[in-house]
């Protein structure tokens, strides 16, 4: 079992982990921002710079997907390392200046500002992580959105800027955004996820009229999951509050009350 | 989109024995046949491919080739390599632009020009060079660049008179960027 | 008349034809060699070679065969559309059209030389005959470009004629896989892409990565502006990539091979095309090549217009079919390359050595060169310099015999400043150190590289900051867009550049400009990022000052940052003739018929107008 000595403390590690996932397990903190465990690495915002011994010489490597391959010396707060990191963080500060959610993981760091200017216009506030486009496509399985164009004029966009017919309105872009530049916004009839102007439908709660969610994630839940999933989604008409008295109304006429039986509504 | 053309990107799929991974070269062939990639074509090859649109998309958009517009009657590569460059390239770029009403990607109003700059063609001995319709010229200046164009022009004035019909391929669009 | 038609089944067989090709030629006492490289096609070269053909078709005599053919290219673009008459080995330059009549008639039929076209001496004013006496090629060394030139790109018995797939016979007749490898390792050839990583390491790894199948690669997607030599070796001799690539696939046990080639350069694919359904036909490629029962085939993928492409993972997702973005290399792609294989990728110019070392040997290879760097070297130089063309060299020749003993020194009689090298990534390197050998690590040293090969002489009226920002605008529309320091670092430092050229620089912005390039350097994904601070830093380094005169005193030494300079009238060379006058757009220029004429600073844009049209060079720049 190799041994990772991250700023001199010797930490156990497996073949094939990352940097990244050592150091959490040690109780160390590394910035990331394109980062997510339920994603493979990408390795595209480079905020997770860190220093490691090549033997005479430090390379800066990100941590995100460096593998262990054996023994390993890893500075996570030298001096090269901290500027790295803070060098990416200015220049992403200087494209998202808007964003609270980067203000405060920059604060983190020790960044208060950003010396440069905005130079581009392409997308507000969006770092091009591609955590909505990967979780769209290997997640969720839609493959609505696409990286769009290359370079500083990149953005990320539905195809042909127009709303997406793979679409199924899940939010999961959304979720997972790190500066929070993808909302669902709840129209009367529709679930809309913005900035990509995709529109859905609305299911709402058959009871109370409550919006639940989009209608096609049940659909497209059902298309993956089968008769099984079908029919257990065939329950989903109502909202979880909705669901709840059902049930207990349901079981209150079912169990007959005992002298000092317990509350049905306490087993929610 | 017409039955026909869904014909020809069956067709154009078969070519590649339906290899998903020979999109780059399948989606080559339709901007050859079409003139750009078209919206329908490019749903349809995707739905044909089962390759998601999205990923489409974005290789049409990455790849500087690819045009989601259509182009105009001529094409104009303007060498923009280190050379021509030094050579004044890009004095010659703005010339252009200016004479025809162009944007760098983009076709020009009356839809006679489509108008990209492009890397290094190679031919640096030439420079600065331009190659309109696959033609070279090379040595220019910017008076003699845009003269050659007005060359074009002259050539298909005359063309349609005495043809009668005019030459043109497609409707021009006022701004052929990348992105519509 | 092909006489290639059967399927060859065993290396006698190959030999046999080879035979056959040779007797053939021997029949053939003229032959006119029209240069059809993309400098010469640009410059007519095709109408000369149909003119010729017509000649030949329409030629009476029966008893004289004058054959006429295309070639790849020659190398001297400059002198171009070239053409070479045997016997005698006839060097014609600059011929046009309305020449063909004559170089018929005295010289393909004659056998006389026509004096007027050969290359003349610039000093010495004698005539050359051969490209051997002229001093651009004689001080090249080919081997890469030995056939450029003299074969037929798209006749598989002129590459056969001249030595073609013996050393495939060889390998695959007497060698065993190790064998090769260890011969390419002692050669000491190392990558020409651009890294210089030596091959036969890079071999050797493929071989031992665990996994199947392995893949081969020819990286064809030569991006850098103002280099054309992949272009030239894939339009001229593609035989020669295609024989290194079946080599190296039965080295590394490999039965599938890509070659990459750039969308730019549509020639190139053609001929690639051509020379992979000759040697499918001949069984050179396909199942049991030569009964050795080695399996290898090749597919051609064009590029799609992305300066990334040439980035090796780039250039794998590329042809996965998916946007060409790189990833991290932590695990190599002789590893783990496309779709996940290993793949051995190299540069179309280091498959293009490899039959030449099979053939003669390691030593003959590491023969050449200096102590880490073997072999010879294709530049394309280009520029301010009198010759333009591709070139040859051994390597650790000095800068200054190339640029001034093959390149014939600096146009119009003006002095060097710099030569940029190593493609957009790459340093510019001062008069100061024009006598420094060229090679891989003394390019490194100086703060510039090898890259693939592109040679950009600068004179004195070049502006470095300049130079510097039209690299920056070209990394930064190339950068693919993944990792937010190339993204963002980039078109920070453009902005930066874009005011100093404008005369808009701030106090400090030349420290920004290091620090952005340190950041990239270190944290950047691949290496065009990682690189992509070079022509900045370099010029920084070797030409501070400058930077400094555009951002302390407004000033373009080098007179070519618009508005960071004037014009003036020389009031001694103008002979008053008002066509500055009649063209300013902003009336700024006055004067009477036949008199000086003057500019007002104070209306003057800059536009440069007057510079342009001025037939007596009256106006200048101070």
């Amino acid at each position: 079992m190799p041994t990772v000595t991250i700023d001199d403390k010797p930490c156990q590690a497996q073949i094939g982990e990352t940097i990244l996932q050592v150091a959490r397990r040690n109780g160390f903190w590394i910035p990331t921002l394109c980062h997510h465990d339920a994603l493979p690495s990408y390795a595209a915002c480079r905020i997770c710079v860190v220093e490691i011994d090549r033997g005479g010489w430090w390379q800066v490597v990100t941590s995100c997907n460096y593998p262990i391959r054996g023994d390993l010396t890893v500075r996570i707060d030298s001096e090269r390392a901290i500027r790295g990191r803070r060098g990416v963080m200015q220049l992403l500060l200087a494209r998202c200046p808007e964003s609270v959610e980067l203000a405060r993981l920059a604060a983190r760091m020790g960044v208060r500002s950003t010396p440069y200017p905005k130079v581009t216009e392409a997308q507000r506030n969006c770092i091009l992580c591609g955590l909505c486009v990967r979780v769209c496509d290997e997640l969720i399985g839609a493959s609505a959105i696409a990286r769009a164009g290359r370079g500083v004029e990149r953005a990320i966009a539905a195809p042909f800027r127009m709303p997406s017919e793979d679409c199924i309105g899940c939010g999961a872009c959304a979720a997972i955004c790190p500066v929070g530049t993808i909302v669902v916004r709840m129209h009367e009839e529709e679930v809309e996820i913005s900035p990509f102007k995709t529109r859905v439908k609305l299911k709402r709660c058959a009871a109370c009229g409550e919006p639940i969610g989009s209608e096609l994630v049940q659909q497209a839940l059902a298309r993956r999951g089968g008769p099984k999933v079908v029919e257990l989604l065939a329950r989903e008409e109502f909202c979880p509050r909705c669901k709840r008295k059902k049930l207990a109304k349901e079981l209150t006429a079912a169990v007959p009350r005992a002298g000092s039986g317990q509350s049905v509504s306490q087993r929610s | 989109m017409t039955a026909e053309n869904a014909e020809r990107i069956a067709a154009i799929i078969q070519r590649y024995g339906g290899d998903a991974e020979m999109l780059i070269p399948m989606m080559q062939d339709v901007q050859a046949e079409f003139g750009y990639l078209p919206q329908a074509e490019l749903k349809e090859l995707a739905g044909r491919l089962r390759v998601p649109l999205a990923q489409i998309y974005s290789v049409a958009t990455f790849y500087a080739s690819f045009r989601l517009m259509p182009k105009g009657d001529h094409t104009i590569q303007l060498c923009m390599g280190t050379v021509c460059y030094l050579k004044g390239a890009d004095r010659i770029s703005e010339a252009i632009q200016r004479e025809f009403e162009l944007v760098p990607g983009g076709t020009s109003p009356d839809g006679k020009f489509t108008f990209s700059p492009v890397n290094c063609v190679g031919a640096c001995a030439l420079a600065p060079v331009m190659v309109v319709d696959g033609e070279y010229h090379g040595g220019l200046e910017v008076k003699s660049a845009v003269e050659v164009l007005h060359r074009v022009v002259e050539s298909d004035r005359r063309g349609e008179t005495a043809a009668g019909s005019p030459a043109r391929s497609v409707a021009g669009s006022g701004n052929g960027s990348k992105q519509p | 008349m092909s006489i290639v038609q059967t399927r060859l089944e065993s290396v006698k067989d190959l030999e046999s034809l080879r035979q056959r090709v040779l007797a053939e030629q021997d029949l053939i006492a003229h032959r006119v060699r029209v240069c059809l490289g993309s400098g010469c096609r640009a410059k007519g070269a095709p109408k000369v070679f149909e003119r010729f053909r017509q000649a030949a078709a329409e030629l009476g005599d029966a008893s004289l065969v004058v054959q006429t053919k295309c070639t790849g290219c020659h190398g001297f673009c400059e002198r171009g559309p070239i053409v070479v008459v045997d016997p005698g080995n006839i060097f014609y330059q600059n011929v046009r059209e309305e020449d063909v009549p004559e170089i018929w008639r005295e010289s393909a039929v004659g056998g006389r030389v026509v004096e007027r076209l050969l290359y003349h001496d610039e000093e010495t004013g004698k005539p050359a005959t051969t490209c051997e006496a002229i001093p651009f090629y004689n001080a090249q060394h080919r081997i890469v470009l030995a056939h450029n030139g003299a074969i037929d790109p798209t006749r598989i018995e002129d590459y056969l004629a001249a030595g073609g797939y013996a050393a495939l016979a060889k390998v695959l007749g007497t060698m065993e896989p190790d064998e090769v490898i260890d011969v390419i390792t002692r050669s000491g050839l190392r990558g020409r892409g651009g890294g210089g990583f030596p091959t036969g390491r890079k071999w050797r790894s493929a071989r031992d990565a665990p996994g199947e199948p392995t893949y081969v690669i020819a990286n064809g997607d030569e991006g850098d502006p103002g280099a054309f030599m992949d272009c030239a070796i894939m339009e001229g001799v593609p035989h020669g990539v295609i024989e290194g690539m079946i080599i190296g696939a039965y080295a590394v046990g490999s039965s599938q091979g890509y070659i990459y080639v750039r969308n730019e350069y549509p020639l190139a694919v053609k001929h690639l095309s051509i020379a992979i359904e000759q040697v499918r036909e001949l069984g050179l490629l396909g199942e049991d090549i030569l009964g050795s029962g080695f399996c290898f085939d090749i597919r051609i993928n064009r590029g799609a217009g992305a300066f990334v492409c040439g980035e090796s993972t780039a250039l794998m997702a590329s042809l996965e079919g998916r946007v060409g973005e790189p990833r991290a290399k932590y695990i190599h792609t002789v590893e783990s390359g496309l779709h996940e294989k290993p793949s051995l990728l190299n540069n179309v110019e280091t498959w293009a050595n490899v039959p030449h070392i099979i053939l003669k040997g390691a030593k003959w290879f590491a023969s050449f060169g200096t102590e880490k760097s073997k072999g010879t070297k294709v530049f394309s130089l280009v520029g301010n310099v009198k010759n333009t063309g591709l070139v040859e060299v051994r390597m650790g020749m000095t800068l200054r015999e190339i640029i001034y003993g093959i390149g014939g020194g600096i146009r119009d009689g003006k002095a060097f400043k710099a030569v940029q090298t190593g493609g957009p990534s790459g340093g510019c390197i001062p008069a100061a150190c024009l006598d420094e050998p060229v090679d891989f690590d003394r390019l490194t040293e100086l703060g510039s590289m090898m890259g693939s090969g592109g040679m950009i002489v600068m004179d004195e009226e070049t502006c470095m900051v300049n130079v510097a920002k039209y690299f920056l605008q070209f990394l930064r529309d190339e950068s693919c867009g993944k990792c937010a320091p190339c993204r963002e670092g980039t078109a920070q430092m453009l902005d930066v550049l874009t005011r100093i050229t404008k005369g808009e620089g701030r106090e400090g912005d030349v420290e920004t400009l290091e620090r952005l390039g340190e950041l990239l350097e270190d944290t950047a994904l691949c290496a065009l990022g990682k690189t992509a601070a070079y022509p900045v830093l370099s010029t920084v380094r070797r030409f501070r000052d400058e930077y400094e005169a555009h951002v302390q005193r407004r000033q373009c030494p080098a007179k070519e940052c618009p508005g960071l300079f004037r014009y003036e009238i020389d009031a001694e060379t103008c002979t008053g003739c008002g066509l500055c006058r009649k063209k300013c757009p902003v009336e700024a220029i006055t004067g009477e018929r036949k008199a000086p004429h003057v500019i007002d600073p104070e209306i003057c844009t800059d536009c440069g107008t007057c510079f342009d049209v001025c037939p007596f060079s009256a106006v200048i720049k101070v």
